[in-house]
């Protein structure tokens, strides 16, 4: 599955990169993951743990960093497993920054996701929209803690979709 | 988890003393244990019909059913009413009928249209689609079913 | 209380809650038509099961003095599905039972583990919300009461904090007119690909409608600016309007039933056809 969306911060755009690339602000923002560690220059071992009802699944993840165009581009790879490989997750990213001004930055995602196993079976087009608000929270997260002041009513809230 | 837990049934008019795991089903202890396979796992999901069994005399799934949860419970599987007129009735009519290819969904279908007559007895074409709309048969194209259901009604109400 | 290791058997709701206090991941079993399924895929794997089937208040349909119905959240599929009593704008409630899976699957399922388990393309919640049913929940602290649309927030999710569990539906007496619930379903027996659930009266202001649009995203769709157009004597640009409405607010899924498009598409499609129908029904009883 293709999960899309895209979120503005009030920040110029060499500073949201820079953020975007530090991985324990980025685990701090991504709902339910718990611990995040660099295991090379380029990859990195994370776990997160999602819910959706009754159902609770705790992955490990291994996200590698493909390729890193600053102040525009980052590349990845996410491969992991949950349950002692009761489901396989695999995704292509690709997180690209766009200046909107000199203080506005445009963040976009793709990710092309593919999940197979016991969770592979249950409602893919729900866990589509779980994972869409996942990202939805993690740009509010991610925005909160990095915006240092709000652009109050200058920068309209975009809606990722 | 793993540790199995006593469960006391009444399956085919025997009692019958288990201890089985937490979430072993219905139709895992009758296949598995007590090698009554009339009941076959088809879907595993409620879906298909081909577990159907009946508990305390209702019709259910037996691969939605859990075995611990039916502590004191009446089963009755294909091979236990085989003496049932109703289920007679429905056999013959199945086979002077060709209702039935490879079989695999038979016993759920019978177990399911004797439920059906049990309560009506003179069913419209409609009602047995609806009656066995949960009964899924990849050979039959199901039109023989009904003929072979609406026809042992007929017999039945001779 | 019964305990048999893994399995409770709680006697009383109270002592099926204090169950739940004490094992957080215990899980409730009423019918097993869900909760076995999910348990087959592995989706789930509980430590430990409260039955609640020997809890005697859970079980069955009883008339209030004012008219209203109190649904016990044990109540099979099959005894909803049989109950004549419903009828006027309470009907849809009986229809949307009659609908569920399939006659084995009525004999098992049960309107409380339907609920609790809120998945979206379930024929109980629409019918809830368009009946303005009202939700009866247990607690350590007493009971509440949540009115349907309040009951269900998200996919698969519901207003039931941990250790809480459905008692019963709450339903007020009936009011002279018609209810009504479609469902579009790829087979007999499917969860629906669209469905709606309407109820219409009619008094000296014309007609009174409430609608609500089931498997259309996380929680049944039921917009008041819909049901005000659809009030009074609506014309054809209001209905088409509540139509559009309805479409806009969804936010569907993509999957083997139906692209997300094809469901936006069907929503004032079956909003029409239930509502014509029902307007068809009062007008010919007045």
């Amino acid at each position: 599955m293709r999960i899309e969306g895209s979120f503005d911060i009030a920040l110029p755009r060499a500073a949201v990169y820079g953020h975007l690339t530090d991985p324990g602000l980025i685990a701090a923002c991504i709902p339910g993951c718990d611990q995040i560690e660099r295991i090379s220059p380029t990859d990195y071992r994370a776990r997160v743990t999602i819910g959706m009802g009754g159902i609770k699944a705790s992955f490990n993840l291994v996200v590698e960093v493909t390729s890193e165009q600053p102040p525009e581009r980052v590349l990845s790879q996410t491969r992991g497993e949950e349950g002692s490989r009761a489901s396989m997750l695999a995704a292509d990213n690709e997180v690209a920054l766009e200046e909107i001004d000199a203080a506005n930055t445009r963040v976009s995602y793709v990710s092309d996701v593919s999940v197979t196993g016991r969770l592979g079976k249950f409602a893919l087009g729900v866990m589509k929209k779980k994972v869409e608000s996942l990202g939805r929270e993690f740009a509010e997260r991610l925005r909160e803690r990095i915006q240092i002041q709000p652009a109050a009513s200058s920068a309209p809230e975009a809606v990722p979709q | 988890m793993s540790r199995d837990l006593p469960v006391n049934l009444e399956i085919n008019g025997a009692a019958v003393a288990l201890e089985v795991p937490l979430t072993e089903t219905l139709l895992a202890t009758l296949r598995e244990r007590l090698q009554l396979t009339g009941a076959k796992r088809g879907c595993n999901q409620g879906v298909c019909g081909a577990c159907t069994v009946t508990l305390d005399g209702v019709a259910v799934r037996a691969c939605l059913s859990l075995t611990l949860n039916c502590e004191g419970q009446k089963v009755a599987t294909i091979e236990g009413v085989a003496a049932d007129p109703l289920i007679e009735a429905l056999q013959q009519a199945f086979v002077d009928g060709g209702a039935l290819q490879c079989g695999f969904c038979t016993p759920g279908q019978l177990i399911a249209a004797r439920a059906l007559l049990s309560q009506n007895s003179d069913p419209s074409v409609e009602e047995v689609q609806q009656g066995l709309s949960g009964n899924l048969c990849r050979c039959t194209g199901y039109r023989k079913i009904i003929d072979a259901v609406l026809s042992a009604a007929r017999s039945m109400r001779k | 209380m019964s305990v048999d290791q893994g399995v409770f058997r709680p006697a009383s709701v109270d002592e099926a809650v204090s169950v739940l206090a004490r094992l957080p991941d215990a899980r409730l079993i009423s019918g097993g038509a869900t909760l076995v399924a999910m348990i087959n895929a592995r989706l789930i794997e509980p430590a430990a099961l409260v039955s609640l089937a020997g809890v005697d208040e859970l079980h069955g349909i009883t008339e209030n003095p004012d008219g209203g119905w109190r649904i016990g959240a044990m109540t099979r599929h099959r005894d909803v599905a049989a109950e004549r009593r419903f009828t006027g704008t309470l009907a849809l409630v009986q229809q949307a039972a009659s609908l569920i899976a399939n006659a084995t699957v009525r004999n098992m399922g049960t309107i409380g583990g339907a609920i609790a388990h809120a998945d979206p393309g379930l024929d109980y919640p629409p019918a809830l919300v368009a009946a303005d049913a009202q939700i009866e929940i247990a607690s350590g602290k007493g009971r509440r009461r949540l009115p349907a649309s309040e009951f269900f927030v998200d996919w698969y999710a519901t207003a039931l904090q941990s250790a809480e569990l459905v008692t019963a539906v709450h339903l007020r007496a009936a009011s002279d007119g018609v209810g009504l619930y479609h469902k579009l379903a790829r087979v007999s027996g499917d969860y629906a690909t669209v469905s709606v659930a309407l109820t219409m009266s009619s008094g000296v202001a014309g007609i009174a409608t409430r609608a609500a649009m089931g498997a259309c995203g996380p929680t049944p769709i039921l917009l008041e600016e819909a049901n005000a157009l659809l009030s009074g004597s609506p014309g054809e640009s209001e209905l088409n309007r509540a139509g559009e409405l309805l479409a806009a607010a969804a936010d569907p899924v993509d999957d083997v039933r139906g692209s997300a498009e094809y469901r936006r598409l069907l929503i004032p499609r079956m909003l029409a056809r239930a509502f014509t129908e029902a307007r068809a029904a009062i007008g010919a009883r007045t």
